[in-house]
């Protein structure tokens, strides 16, 4: 069948715009030339951004076995392509066995005997070249050049759509890729309150994939707490009124899937199309954590105030109560007089105590203190503790029983600290417990010595079991003491690279405090 | 006779509570931990309940709310007393009906307030 070179020129042009990508037709534009160009090797080379490089863009499929591959950079100098671009004019190579360029002795000894290079403008610059290669020697002529200059300007352009087509998809690409691993929920909506945009990391959130949101107008919205509703709706009437430029760390709650409150921080804008806002866009942050710290920080800061103040609010009371009783004389003067001074003294005792383990803990947790080590034995230390608090715990009805064995090793460890530790423990376990036993006992583990504090006292639920270690924790508000001591407890045993944990059968079952200390071996 | 609930655990603020309100034109009843506060409010209808927030085992606002769900207490006027202030407090306004007194408070103070909610 013949075709006239016009119709396969027209051909070759309409090959060309086909695809977005060159290279997906490629294979057959090539094989539509070959019907007016005969050659056995045919590239498309493009300059590198500095002019110093070419890339083998495109190379026809049946003659991949080359030195020169597809998708690779190599040097212009000494290239047939450099002489083509700094022309700008189509170049021949009769014998390549001459070696005039360096391409010319690589395709030589593949068995490309004679080339025509084409340049590729686009816009007034040269971007690349055509380069044929065949095994004949002398085989390319003006009509090859000829022929091809009526399909060279539309393979540039095309060329140059292809490198705009995979610039556009690389950044659709990049921006999808910071979507979909972005840690926030990044998201667009209109405002008609449907999604746009919604990623995937609301999923990991929010227990509820992208999807649903999708599919559901104003889904968002009904997730948030009930509590918090208004309040965001409100903001986002605003941003879509125009009465708000930006929305800026908004914090709201929505419930998870599972139901636990999730804490949200919002950063929003509108979409604006000419000067008609059509939407919103923005991210979320989950910021649950920072909210529980900051929860916990502020009830830290409550029950500090709180021990503080109370005992200083009774003591002012108690010295209103005495004047008032000196001047109404109603109730006998003296009687007043020694009640105000117990509640005086018990008050002051209470604000001392509480000082003192601030200022204890204070010193544990800056970690500035170095400890003062030395060989301890922990029989003697707990028998002075003890022999200390008897009397104390026998003012309660209390027994304390040393059942430390008698043959322990010593430790490592600073003594005024241990010592400081099993008062704690000991005058907590007398506080909690009424007309029973206390009693130390230890053991010895592979490499820690087990120390345990054990009384038959009010015992401890799970939560407070979770919780006595924390500062300022007290499972009575307004019981006696600071709420600090076991805390200090725990920084003591940590500094000293042991354990503390407490044990209870719950209400009424009594308590076991048990801490170790590590034994420091020598090895013989 | 007015009647006045107090549910105080403290000893010492018994005490005040005791010598302030001596001789003042109502009856006061005093409960030294939650349940027995809870169970005097079943047995007698009381004009007013003072509460103390940071009380042992249940703590003020539980009760608080417990005692709201009470159909006779549903509206009865409530005065927290606390050593701190009211910001810390502010989610028991939702309860309605509640004033804080801030420790220490003296005498007149106290009658004050109680005037204003009686």
């Amino acid at each position: 069948m013949f075709t006239s070179k016009k119709e396969i020129i027209l051909n070759i042009n309409k090959i060309i715009f086909s695809s977005l990508d060159i290279r997906d037709v490629y294979q057959t534009m090539s094989n539509e030339l070959l019907k007016v160009i005969d050659f056995d090797r045919l590239s498309v080379t493009l300059i590198s951004e500095d002019n110093n490089l070419f890339e083998n863009f495109v190379l026809s499929k049946d003659y991949e076995d080359t030195a020169l591959k597809e998708g690779v950079l190599y040097p212009m100098e000494g290239s047939l392509m450099k002489r083509v671009v700094q022309f700008r004019e189509p170049v021949i190579v009769g014998d390549t066995s001459e070696g005039r360029f360096l391409t010319d002795v690589v395709l030589c000894k593949e068995g490309i005997r004679s080339r025509l290079g084409f340049p590729l403008e686009y816009k007034g610059k040269v971007i690349g070249s055509v380069n044929f290669g065949i095994k004949q020697k002398d085989y390319y002529s003006k009509k090859h050049i000829h022929f091809f200059s009526q399909i060279a300007p539309q393979l540039a352009l095309a060329i140059e759509n292809t490198r705009l087509f995979s610039k556009i998809k690389e950044a659709e690409k990049k921006y999808r890729d910071i979507i979909e691993s972005s840690p926030d929920i990044i998201f667009e909506c209109t405002n008609e309150g449907e999604f746009l945009l919604m990623s995937p990391a609301v999923e990991k959130i929010t227990g509820y994939p992208a999807d649903q949101f999708y599919r559901n107008r104003g889904y968002g919205l009904s997730l948030c707490h009930s509590d918090d509703q208004e309040r965001v709706q409100n903001e986002i009437f605003l941003l879509l009124h125009g009465l708000r430029g930006i929305l800026l760390d908004f914090e709201f709650r929505v419930i998870h899937k599972e139901g636990m409150i999730v804490w949200l921080s919002i950063e929003a804008l509108p979409i604006k199309e000419g000067n008609t806002i059509v939407g919103i866009e923005g991210f979320c942050r989950e910021i649950t954590e920072r909210k529980k710290l900051e929860e916990l920080k502020n009830n830290l800061i409550r029950d500090v105030t709180h021990e503080l103040k109370t005992p200083v609010a009774k003591i002012e009371m108690a010295v209103d109560m005495f004047e008032r009783s000196l001047k109404t004389r109603s109730t006998g003067v003296p009687e007043r007089g020694a009640q105000v001074q117990e509640i005086l003294r018990n008050n002051i005792g209470r604000l001392k105590n509480s000082m003192k383990n601030i200022l204890e803990i204070s010193r544990l947790e800056s970690g500035m203190e170095p400890l003062k080590v030395s060989n301890v034995s922990l029989n003697e230390v707990v028998k002075q503790v003890v022999s200390e608090m008897t009397g104390a715990a026998t003012g309660k009805g209390n027994v304390v029983v040393n059942d430390m064995p008698s043959d322990l090793p010593t430790i490592r460890a600073d003594r005024e600290k241990i010592y400081q530790l099993l008062v704690h423990l000991i005058d907590n376990a007398i506080k909690f417990t009424e007309q029973g036993k206390i009693s130390i006992s230890a053991r010895v583990l592979p490499d820690a010595l087990e120390v345990t504090i054990g009384d038959t006292g009010r015992g401890l639920e799970e939560e407070p079991k979770k919780r006595v270690f924390e500062k300022f924790y007290k499972e009575t508000p307004s019981a006696y003491g600071s709420g600090i001591g076991l805390a200090i407890c725990k920084n003591i045993v940590q500094i000293h690279k042991g354990r503390i944990w407490v044990e209870s059968k719950g209400k009424g079952m009594g308590s076991q405090f048990i801490f170790t200390l590590p034994l420091q071996r020598t090895v013989s | 006779m007015k009647e006045i609930l107090i549910i105080e655990d403290d000893q010492e603020m018994q005490e005040f509570y005791k010598d302030m309100l001596q001789g003042e034109q109502f009856t006061v009843t005093l409960a030294s931990n939650a349940d027995e506060g809870l169970k005097k409010a079943k047995e007698k209808n009381y004009d007013l309940v003072i509460l103390d927030i940071l009380m042992e085992g249940v703590t003020g606002d539980r009760i608080f709310a417990a005692l709201r769900k009470d159909s006779r207490y549903r509206n009865v006027p409530v005065i927290m007393a606390s050593a701190l202030d009211e910001k810390t407090y502010r989610c028991f306004q939702a309860l309605g009906n509640v004033s804080f007194l801030e420790k220490p408070f003296n005498k007149e103070n106290l009658l004050g307030e109680i005037a204003k909610r009686l």
